[in-house]
């Protein structure tokens, strides 16, 4: 098996399968938020639907958020007067079914059943207003930014990295940033990619994935990211910091090592996959063979 | 206040580093506002086989190796509540019980063996109790519960007014020989458990040993 047949199995182990249990989980959710929005803002139309990875065609298995917008009219003001009490209401309206944690400009779901331990439902909610008639461009509040107001474009952005022709190196490129627990945020590792394989379409993913590397790990200081959907009035070089940078730097001069030293395994794992029984069984074996047993505690009594 | 450890000794960052970074292959060292993270991906390896895997960051204590790393799950795997070990306010790990970190992290340890031994304990754990097992190696009672259990054990006793008065002892700054024996048979402590107390005295911190009298004291009322 060649490296790229080897990738290419991890990207389809990678792959939600269209009628599998996680997507239809995640399509009942989406109609559950769907029906909070509608029955809250019934005389304002919002526009409800799915941006992120699932728009984009670049979700993984390991990394399956599904953000779902919810625009308003540009001339209704019943959602809210300003931005920032569009975002307000649409938390409100959705912490009536939801616990809800406030992101930048988006609101993250999480189960309200205390017992669940606020499991994570993958799913943000992203408010914003339609500055126009034509319902393209977008206002989004952001809470934690100077500037308050974001001017962005959801299909610029789908169209920018569904039609880059690298979707399945941003798909490895995302499964290497969560396995390597790297803090950079999903959409700007996805610019990122665009950018630097820009007329490299054609390469195999090998090609790809260590051109990537290469220039994270020999020229991170030069490389920028512009929001394509506004490239002059919205600053992302803050989501690229130093921390960001050296962050990328680091780990992708590791993993151009491991690649040497150790194979692509030792980057993305193995492909094989045991059974629950044949799982239970090798990890029992293991449980006997600890030398210095320990058990679990909990601080909350 | 004194430097962090990775700038007071820098040897020992750098041993740490490449100690952990060559066992664990995609777990990456980091320094971020004067605070060392170690994140990535946490292999579950048995005979050269991965048998799970976690992502997870681990925050090391100012003071480290004195202070217990922070252990937290950050691959949305594990459920945050107490059953499951995890603190549902913060999504910490409780990989151990402070109190016994002589036994299975002595201090002066590194942390490649705090992730080798308490962390891998604890990650096999989560990965049989997902697939429906109970806790391979037992688990200790939430909060002021699993510190009497512990007690229990160590000092053969049930006794929560006896399990008080170790802890009250070992909470202090100083151990005299003339204060009565927590073992309440009316002597004097250096007539009777002086030895013990000594000895506890030096395997579990005075700082750790307040913290569970605080915490046992409320529950039990002594």
């Amino acid at each position: 098996m060649t490296t790229n047949d080897y990738l290419a199995k991890i990207l389809a182990s990678q792959t939600l399968d269209e009628g599998g249990e996680e997507l239809e989980t995640l399509r009942e959710r989406r109609a559950a938020v769907e029906n909070v929005l509608r029955d809250h803002f019934e005389d304002c139309s919002p526009t409800i639907r799915y941006g992120g990875s699932k728009a984009k065609g670049t979700m993984i298995r390991e990394d399956y958020d599904l953000d779902i917008i919810c625009y308003f009219p540009h001339d209704d003001t019943a959602a809210g007067e300003t931005l920032e009490a569009i975002y307000d209401k649409t938390r409100k309206a959705l912490e009536t079914r939801y616990l809800i944690v406030p992101k930048a400009s988006a609101l993250r779901l999480k189960d309200p059943n205390p017992s669940a331990g606020a499991a994570d439902f993958h799913i943000d909610v992203v408010p914003g207003r339609f500055t126009d008639d034509s319902k393209s461009d977008v206002f989004l509040y952001q809470s934690s930014a100077e500037k308050k107001r974001l001017k962005t474009n959801l299909d610029t952005h789908i169209k920018h990295v569904k039609e880059s022709g690298v979707t399945d190196a941003i798909r490895l490129l995302k499964l290497w940033k969560v396995r390597n627990g790297l803090s950079i945020r999903v959409f700007v590792l996805e610019l990122l990619a665009v950018k630097l394989l820009k007329g490299r379409s054609g390469a195999g993913l090998v090609t790809q994935l260590g051109h990537v590397w290469k220039e994270f790990r020999d020229n991170i200081a030069a490389v920028s990211v512009e929001d394509p959907a506004n490239p002059t009035g919205n600053d992302l070089s803050v989501l690229l910091n130093a921390t960001a940078r050296s962050e990328l730097s680091a780990v992708a001069d590791r993993t151009l090592k491991l690649i040497e030293d150790s194979g692509w395994e030792a980057v993305f794992g193995s492909i094989e996959e045991k059974g629950d029984r044949e799982k239970r069984e090798s990890l029992r074996r293991a449980t006997a063979a600890v030398v210095t047993p320990t058990r679990p505690w909990s601080r909350e009594g | 206040m004194s430097p962090p450890w990775h700038r007071a000794n820098p040897a020992l960052f750098d041993k740490e580093r490449t100690e952990v970074e060559t066992a664990y292959l995609n777990l990456h060292f980091h320094v971020v506002s004067e605070v060392v993270w170690v994140r990535g991906t946490f292999p579950i390896v048995f005979n050269g086989e991965e048998l799970d895997r976690y992502v997870i960051e681990v925050e090391l204590a100012r003071d480290h190796p004195t202070g217990i790393p922070v252990v937290r799950e950050t691959g949305g795997r594990i459920p945050r509540t107490a059953d499951r070990h995890m603190n549902p306010a913060d999504g910490t790990a409780c990989v151990l019980l402070p109190d016994e970190r002589w036994r299975v992290w002595s201090h002066g340890s590194k942390l490649l063996q705090f992730l080798d031994g308490p962390v891998r304990n604890f990650f096999l754990g989560q990965s049989l109790v997902d697939l429906g097992d109970p806790w391979p190696f037992g688990q200790w009672g939430h909060g002021a519960e699993g510190i009497r259990e512990y007690y229990a054990e160590l000092l053969g006793t049930d006794d929560t007014g006896v399990i008080t008065g170790y802890l009250d002892c070992l909470s202090k700054k100083k151990i005299k020989g003339h204060w009565p024996c927590p073992c309440r048979s009316g002597k004097r402590l250096r007539d009777c458990h002086s030895g013990l107390v000594q000895d506890l005295a030096t395997k579990i911190p005075r700082r750790i040993a307040a913290q569970s009298f605080e915490k046992f004291r409320d529950k039990f009322r002594h």
